[in-house]
């Protein structure tokens, strides 16, 4: 370790999401879960409110504008697994080298990959409440 | 092998014949559904000669490292972009036409409640409403509006001709609209397991002409006419019939089993199983449980003779 080129010691980091730290891998994915949830519960209650046919003009918003929000933080998180991490986007990425540069890379590239599914998937969980207009 | 083949083509073509034929054609859901199956199909065609013409190709062809790049490359766009879009696209093609079909409005509305194992059906008309059971008339070319729901357990409301399915669950109330384009008789099912008497859980759908759909409601509106004295109907009230069925016009208003007022004036008998014929009619009344299993209407087998038959014969008179 001694020696290495290291930006924060282990030990020492004081912030959650950096390099060594795995909690790039799961903040992408817990974005899309908690966007779903929230687009979940502002439907179901509006419409649990308000009855059948009710137009969904107020919670179509606020699901696509917790979508905007959501991408952008999916953005600045692809950012931090670029710029700390060094992941690249690329197929077949080969990290055979054991040590704790690789593994940053490793775990910026997954964390990259991970970040285009879940911007994919809020996509993909806007389009029906953009499409269906009514409870 | 050639003859294993033509099995499973006749197999598979089986389906495609007669009046639970989903690729009939027979109402406007219907037909946009089978759009989207032939896009699927076609699309899905398409794919699969490319993959594989891609794999003999990568088999044969020799290893040039330095298209490396370019490999990746396509890996992107074709693995990733491409599906994504692909399925995006699908996902608000499907979702449209699940806005259309479900869309609150209609000419007609037709209120279904499933029951183990049949089906209750109310027309809601500006008189008020016209129930009836196990038989669903529309018009030619007007759209008809299905409000759905279930009194026991999860149903599900499929005339594969002419659309849908559309699940029908207890203290919901779940939307199908259904256009018809041809006239006939189509079959209508339950597409959701829902115990011992399921696959004998069915109705008929009959298209008619619109005048002729008015004067069959005006008609099923119309309280039996049940004469004086009737032998069948005393049989009927003695029994305790009355207990679970309605026959409009009479003291009979038991709510739990299906509406009797136009019992005659249907195709089928036990939801849309046996045809509506004398002899079946007495069947079902004395061995209930070996023409249908499971269900709740207890068989009369000591009722025999003269009072069968004079059960029978005003049972088949409720025209």
């Amino acid at each position: 370790m001694a020696g290495r080129k290291k930006i924060v010691p282990p030990g020492e980091a004081p912030r959650v999401i950096d390099q060594g730290s795995v909690w790039i891998l799961v903040a992408a994915p817990s974005i899309w879960a908690a966007h779903f949830l929230l687009s979940y519960w502002v439907a179901a209650i509006w419409c649990a409110k308000l009855g059948r046919g009710t137009p969904l003009a107020e919670p179509r918003w606020i699901i696509a504008g917790l979508g905007v929000l959501c991408i952008a933080a999916i953005v600045g998180l692809a950012a931090l697994a670029i710029r700390r991490y060094g992941g690249v986007f690329v197929i077949f990425e080969e990290i055979t080298e054991s040590s704790e540069r690789a593994r940053d890379r490793f775990v910026g590239h997954v964390a990259l990959l991970l970040c285009v599914l879940s911007a994919a998937a809020i996509v993909f969980t806007v389009i029906p409440g953009m499409v269906l207009g009514q409870c | 092998m050639k003859s294993l083949a033509s099995l499973a083509l006749v197999l598979f073509l089986a389906g495609c014949e007669g009046r639970h034929n989903w690729l009939a054609g027979a109402g406007e859901e219907a037909r946009s559904v089978e759009t989207l199956f032939w896009v699927l199909l076609a699309g899905a065609a398409v794919i699969w000669t490319l993959v594989i013409g891609a794999a003999t190709y990568a088999h044969r062809a020799e290893a040039k490292p330095e298209r490396e790049q370019e490999a990746r490359r396509f890996i992107i766009w074709g693995g990733v972009a491409l599906p994504v879009l692909v399925v995006g696209g699908l996902l608000i093609w499907g979702l449209l036409i699940l806005r259309d079909i479900t869309a609150d409005d209609g000419a007609l509305t037709v209120r279904v409640d499933g029951e183990r194992w049949w089906w209750r059906v109310i027309y809601d008309t500006p008189e008020g409403p016209v129930t009836t059971a196990n038989e669903i008339r529309l018009p030619l070319g007007e759209r008809a509006l299905f409000r759905l729901t279930a009194d026991d357990v999860i149903h599900s409301f499929w005339v594969p001709a002419l659309g849908g399915k559309m699940d029908m669950i207890p203290g919901r109330e779940t939307t199908l609209a259904l256009t018809p384009r041809e006239l006939g008789n189509w079959g209508g099912l339950c597409a959701e397991f829902c115990g011992g008497a399921h696959a004998l859980m069915r109705f008929d759908a009959i298209v008619m002409e619109p005048e002729a759909f008015d004067a069959w409601l005006a008609h099923e509106a119309q309280p039996a006419q049940v004469a004086e004295g009737d032998a069948g109907f005393a049989v009927f009230d003695e029994e305790g019939c009355g207990a679970c069925h309605t026959i409009r016009g009479t003291e009979a208003q038991g709510p739990v089993g299906p509406d009797l007022t136009h019992l005659a004036s249907r195709d089928k008998l036990g939801a849309g199983i046996y045809d509506m014929t004398a002899d079946n009619m007495a069947r079902w009344i004395t061995d209930t449980h070996e023409m249908k299993p499971d269900i709740d209407m207890p068989a009369y087998p000591g009722l025999q003779g003269e009072r069968l038959d004079a059960l029978v014969t005003f049972l088949m008179s409720l025209e």
